[in-house]
């Protein structure tokens, strides 16, 4: 769900980029790239399951 | 480098993001393997790279809009690198198939480096982010004089984006997505 809600989100932030204000794209910009990495960083926590 | 031939080279970089974003596309859908959660978090970095070059597209050329562009290709690097080093010990085979020898994490990787590079060479153009002399001012919102060439490179990877959004909700439901998907969860549910 979180990937959907993150695609979701820099889709809006490439319209904004486009058609909205410069102001508003960079923030929407900035908020997707943190989110992504605590979306990581929360992942990179899991035990991994190697494939092998 | 004029501004204009800069704004032509970031409407490139927008197909360049396309073109990757349509392959992980047609892998998906030709071979039926779907992207796991890392490596969705490597699509969306991809994705998210096309901000800058949108922005230099439509505000024209500023080292800002390229900063954005590197902070994204250095976390997608690193995001596909750890993958590389989960799959680096001897015996395992990867995960998925791979491409020219390559999985498609090492493929993202070098896609990220090469990014990097690239912008890198892009910020070396000092001309790009001064008016020409004998060019009339460029407009705060420069927009109506984008080229059809930068629209349709724009809108490609826009609509690119917004089918990720539609795949990976079919994916993954409204639930977290699966270490190692198999099927379509919001397909089997409606079976």
């Amino acid at each position: 769900m979180e990937f959907t809600a993150l695609f979701l989100a820099v889709t809006i932030a490439m319209l904004v980029a486009w058609r909205g204000s410069r102001t508003a794209a960079l923030a929407l910009f900035a908020a997707t790239l943190l989110a992504s990495v605590a979306t990581y960083l929360h992942h990179a926590t899991d035990a991994l399951k190697l494939s092998f | 480098m004029t501004r204009s031939l800069a704004v032509t080279l970031n409407a490139l970089g927008l197909l360049g993001i396309a073109l990757v974003l349509a392959a992980a596309f047609a892998a998906q859908l030709a071979l039926g393997e779907l992207p796991c959660p890392l490596c969705l978090l490597q699509r969306i970095q991809f994705a998210l790279l096309a901000v800058g070059p949108i922005l230099n597209v439509r505000f024209g050329p500023r080292p800002s809009h390229y900063a954005l562009s590197l902070l994204v290709a250095a976390a997608g690097a690193a995001f596909a690198m750890r993958q590389v080093l989960l799959h680096i010990a001897p015996g395992d085979p990867g995960y998925g198939s791979a491409l020219f020898g390559f999985h498609y994490y090492t493929w993202a990787f070098i896609g990220f480096a090469a990014a990097i590079v690239l912008i890198a060479a892009m910020l070396l153009f000092d001309r790009q982010f001064k008016d020409e002399a004998d060019a009339p001012p460029i407009p705060t919102d420069a927009f109506a004089h984008a080229d059809a060439f930068a629209h349709i490179a724009v809108w490609l990877v826009i609509g690119l984006t917004a089918l990720n959004v539609l795949s990976t909700l079919l994916e993954c439901g409204f639930a977290a997505c699966a270490d190692n998907p198999l099927t379509y969860e919001l397909l089997k549910r409606g079976a």
